[in-house]
């Protein structure tokens, strides 16, 4: 047994550091304690939390190999090739094929990364609507301890677009950048994981001489605000929330602690590489980190940017030499143009081996009656459909997750010509979102796809 | 796989291919659409602005000249007072308030814009993440500055003895946030810090010096620090025009001049009303940049005009040995002494750099570039490249050509349009949309300037590709990280090309081509300005740029006059650069 009577301190366990030099488990969340008799709901009736999050990766698909040739519910249809990694997964997965980008390809990979994300073309360094996470977490993410959730970035090579390399943006020019390191987003979370040995920890003194601090802070930012015109106060009021958050955090940091699963991801997975580097393990260190951060309700949304749109980052780790844009995407690759198409797609099918990692995490996590992912949705999209000619045609989305059963799975829908904002208005709808009307322009949509909800 | 020769046929298409090609054959905005703000070095105007191909010849009557050579496009003139710090900005304020030695970890990334920090630091707004990641970084700053009394002493007027030493608590508190926040505290503040710190200190275990570092952690992380407030007040003298207070004018000199907060020979020069004139503030310039804080700031600004960002991006095939992470820092740094040395050591002509064969290099990038270095440390040392050299000018510079360049190919395309949009101030449209694959029609064994000439042949293409191309072809003969070769693929490189009508078939004469051309002064100029404002220069600015570029040209080029100018004018001083 784990525990015994060895006294541990706080601090090794949270290194993951033991007797024995292994991570340590932690007891299964708090949720089924707390659940009504068949574990659909809380005991006082209220509903299970749902979580949503997106899954980028830049430079698009190859879409012949992309798209499943037959659509259909369940046996009626089959995982192509790039889409293979997410056979154990294919019971929660949709593929919705063959829509559009209809925003124009103003800024090349800008463009059409801000469309699939936000339903609006980009700006300098922006998109010109919050992105999809943003607008489902204010509608159910606002009590959580990180309500501008988590964002997760890997690859740090950027593609030199418009939009730059963040993509999670809370409304105009209030970008959430991504972060690269998984040690930093550990220490994030440690502050409200439980010690192993259950009893509570004396209160850190420290922790409300940060509020008193943060009251003054506050008071000044107050009286600053309003010498301010309209545009500044707007990033001030951001500043504000900002603080808010934190001192929220602070707050909850002194209460009663979450248990789950935190791993360390220096002992967990020490040969990911350092931050930036595009590596299987230093996905799934921030895939455990994600996975303790939803299943104990620290926060339910989330944006996973594998590699930001248009990106040059080196896939070392699957052996592929050269900028991907470039020597793949592109066909630039010395090896000749066969070579490079095959380049392309294992890029591709690495990309989305990885995103597989994260939903069979949370398909593997318990939730309620059910797991993470019954109870989740992770949509995973791109910022081109066929890369070497930047084509916004049969644009790449995957739709994985039930939704806490909004959302049907082990299907592939092809809609021909479709407005790609379709498919974010239909998340939007499925976690009760009720406007006429999504998107910007020509993003704009003012229907969805029925057929996404179960 | 060392692939640097292998040079198929089909990968001449496919080079062709990566060009991003076609652009509208006009030199106008396509379907009436906005030509778009460009990408990481797009130094270009805002959404709206016509794309420019440059000025028509050289001479005739009629032509651009002065700001009239940037294209400067209309719009609305931006309010934004909320200046947010840049990275750099925050790190050398705390080292100046805090003590060089204190220990501090990042904070949220900048947002370049034309390929400045402080142009998105006046228009994106902070992330909740970042403000956390400001308490992060700022309570160990402070917890480091205030661990005893001898670190304290270094920092603050008065160590106050006990916290009934209310006198030294309250005059420590108020001459550190006159700093802090460049402008002296009201009483209000003043005692609501002071109040923090009596607070924390009187609390069970703590300490006077606990409630003092808990104060100024407040302080730091107060907007007021973190952000330059620069809002302008109705000056009577003017018309009512908004000018920028004497503390303002302190903050906004600081910032340009030392990338700091100011000192209190500056805070006193606005109390004093000094800074209310031109004269006044130009006094103040001179003696800011002779102190050893300016050259941080040109060192910051001299980054981001060279692209360090691009460099920071530019990976290479791991075939390029000599392409270490401490190579491109040194190729980076030397682009830095360039500008440095010409600015506050020689105090030349900034534009005599784009043929200049003098330069800075250590032991590793002298070993780069074979030439001899007999020093037996590895700093920095001046060197003269030898006689006859083929890396000639700040083109010359190996962090220039690798960061614009492929992994294992160069780019002429990359390289231009960044000559083209940091350093003559143009703007390159970006390809047309739904660009289709080129069909095969470069010969086998072809240079990458072989397949380029094919690739501009189609007329959708040609127009915008002959604005950058021919650059980046005076650069051929330096490969993806910079190193000199005479030959790609086994052909002879062909370097020649064409900037506005100058011919030139080698990196020095496309040097000698910028130097001469009537858009590089101007540009500098304009991106001085650009970096000192935190806003892209539009209409409204013509005049202002107009009288620093003539000035600019009287001084014979000199930055360090341009500072002081430019801190002078009305761009500077006022809200709005007219009336």
């Amino acid at each position: 047994m784990l525990f015994g009577r060895n006294k541990i301190s706080r601090r090794a366990v949270l290194r993951g550091a033991m007797a024995g030099g292994a991570v340590v488990a932690l007891p299964l969340p708090r949720l089924g304690a707390m659940l009504n008799g068949n574990g659909t709901a809380y005991a006082d009736g209220k509903a299970l939390p749902v979580r949503f999050g997106w899954w980028f990766f830049g430079n698009g698909i190859i879409p012949e190999r992309w798209v499943p040739s037959r659509t259909g519910v369940g046996d009626k249809w089959a995982l192509s090739e790039e889409l293979a990694p997410l056979e154990n997964v294919k019971p929660w997965v949709q593929v919705i094929s063959g829509t559009a980008i209809k925003v124009p390809d103003r800024a090349p990979h800008s463009s059409f990364t801000a469309a699939a994300l936000s339903g609006a073309d980009s700006g300098p360094r922006t998109t010109l609507l919050p992105t999809i996470e943003q607008v489902i977490g204010q509608m159910i993410n606002g009590g959580t301890t990180f309500p501008t959730g988590l964002h997760v970035g890997i690859g740090n090579s950027g593609g030199g677009t418009e939009i730059g390399d963040t993509h999670s943006f809370s409304g105009v020019n209030m970008p959430n950048p991504a972060e690269f390191d998984p040690s930093n987003m550990f220490k994030k979370l440690m502050p409200f994981a439980s010690s192993a040995t259950g009893k509570p920890t004396t209160p850190d003194p420290e922790l409300l001489r940060r509020q008193m601090v943060l009251d003054a802070v506050s008071n000044q930012a107050s009286n600053l605000r309003k010498r301010l015109g309209m545009d500044d106060q707007q990033r001030l009021d951001r500043h504000l929330q900002g603080i808010q958050e934190l001192q929220t955090q602070i707050m909850r940091a002194s209460g009663p602690k979450v248990s789950g699963k935190l791993v360390d991801p220096v002992v967990a997975h020490p040969n990911g590489g350092g931050p930036g580097s595009l590596s299987r393990e230093r996905c799934q260190a921030f895939n455990d980190l994600l996975v303790f951060a939803m299943s104990t309700d620290l926060t339910r949304i989330f944006s996973y940017t594998f590699t930001p749109a248009a990106s040059f980052q080196v896939y070392a780790d699957i052996g592929l030499p050269g900028g991907y844009h470039s020597t793949y995407g592109h066909r630039g690759s010395p090896m000749g143009a066969a070579f490079a198409t095959e380049g392309m797609n294992r890029g591709v099918r690495f990309a989305i081996g990885n995103m597989g990692d994260l939903v069979t995490r949370m398909k593997e996590t318990p939730d309620g009656a059910g797991n993470l992912l019954d109870n989740s949705c992770v949509y995973t999209t791109s910022c081109t459909s066929e890369a070497q000619t930047h084509s916004p045609l049969d644009f790449p989305i995957v739709v994985a997750g039930k939704a806490g059963g909004k959302l049907k799975g082990d299907q592939h829908i092809r809609l021909i010509d479709d407005n790609t904002t379709k498919v974010i208005y239909t998340l939007y709808t499925a976690y009760g979102g009720t406007a006429p009307t999504f998107g910007k322009d020509l993003g704009q949509v003012s229907s969805g796809i029925p057929e996404m909800l179960a | 796989m060392t692939t640097k020769r292998l040079l198929t046929d089909s990968l001449r298409v496919a080079i062709g291919a990566t060009l991003l090609c076609g652009c509208s054959g006009e030199i106008g905005p396509s379907n009436g659409g906005p030509g778009g703000p460009g990408s990481v070095m797009g130094g270009g105007p805002p959404t709206g602005g016509p794309p420019m191909g440059g000025p028509a010849g050289g001479g005739s009557g009629g032509s651009p000249s002065g700001a009239g050579l940037l294209n400067l496009p209309s719009g609305p003139l931006p309010t934004n007072g909320l200046h947010k710090l840049t990275a750099w900005e925050f790190a050398n304020s705390l080292h100046d308030l805090l003590g060089s030695d204190v220990p501090l970890s990042p904070v949220e990334v900048d947002t370049l814009i034309g390929g400045f920090a402080t142009v998105g630091a006046s228009t994106v707004a902070i992330s909740p993440a970042g403000v956390g990641q400001y308490e992060t970084v700022l309570g160990a700053a402070t917890s480091f500055a205030f661990a005893d009394a001898t670190h304290a002493g270094a920092v603050l007027s008065c160590v106050p003895s006990a916290t009934t030493d209310a006198a030294c608590l309250t005059s420590a508190l108020s001459a550190f946030g006159r700093r802090a926040f460049r402008r002296p505290l009201s009483a209000d503040e003043t005692t609501a810090f002071v109040n923090l710190a009596t607070t924390i200190s009187n609390q069970m275990g703590s300490s006077v010096l606990a409630g003092v570092q808990h104060a100024v952690w407040a302080m730091l992380q107060s907007p007021d620090f973190l952000y330059r407030v620069e809002l302008g007040a109705p000056s009577a003298s003017d018309g009512g025009r908004l000018k920028y207070t004497g503390f303002e004018i302190a903050s906004r000199l600081a910032a340009t001049i030392w990338g700091s907060v100011p000192d209190d020979t500056l805070l006193d020069a606005a109390a004093g009303n000094a800074l209310a004139a031109p004269d006044g503030i130009r006094a103040q310039v001179q003696r800011m940049i002779a102190d050893p804080r300016a050259h941080r700031a040109l060192a910051a600004f001299s980054d981001e005009l060279f692209d360090a960002f691009a460099l920071s991006q530019a990976d290479k095939d791991p075939s390029f040995t000599a392409y270490t992470d401490t190579l491109r820092a040194a190729m980076l740094k030397e682009i830095e002494l360039r500008v440095d040395d010409m600015t506050f050591t020689q105090k030349g002509d900034y534009l005599s750099l784009f043929e200049s064969t003098t330069t800075f290099v250590n032991k590793e990038l002298a070993a780069f570039y074979g030439v001899p270095f007999t020093a037996a440390d590895s700093d920095f040392h001046r060197v003269d490249l030898p006689a006859g050299t083929p890396r000639v000018g700040l083109l010359g510079s190996a962090g220039i050509l690798a960061g614009h360049a492929h992994s294992q190919l160069t780019s002429p395309t990359s390289r231009g349009k960044y000559v083209d949009t940091m350093l003559l101030c143009r703007t390159v449209p970006p390809p047309p949309p739904g660009v289709p694959p080129l069909p095969d029609h470069a010969p086998p064994g072809s240079t990458v300037r072989q397949v380029m000439e094919a690739h501009r042949s189609q007329a959708q293409c040609a127009a915008c590709h002959a604005m950058m191309d021919p650059i980046g072809f005076g650069m051929e003969n330096f490969d993806t990280t910079g190193q000199y070769r005479t030959t790609d693929n086994g052909q002879p490189i062909d370097a020649s090309g064409t900037l506005d009508g100058v011919a030139f078939s080698s990196l020095a004469q496309l040097g000698s081509a910028v130097r001469k051309n009537a858009s590089t002064g101007p540009c500098l100029v304009s991106k001085v300005y650009e970096n000192a404002l935190g806003r892209l220069p539009i209409d409204v600015d013509t005049a202002a740029l107009d009288q620093l570029i003539t000035r600019f040209n009287a001084s014979g080029h000199h930055v360090d006059q341009l500072l002081v100018d430019l801190a002078g004018s009305d761009g500077f001083r006022f809200v709005s650069p007219t009336k």
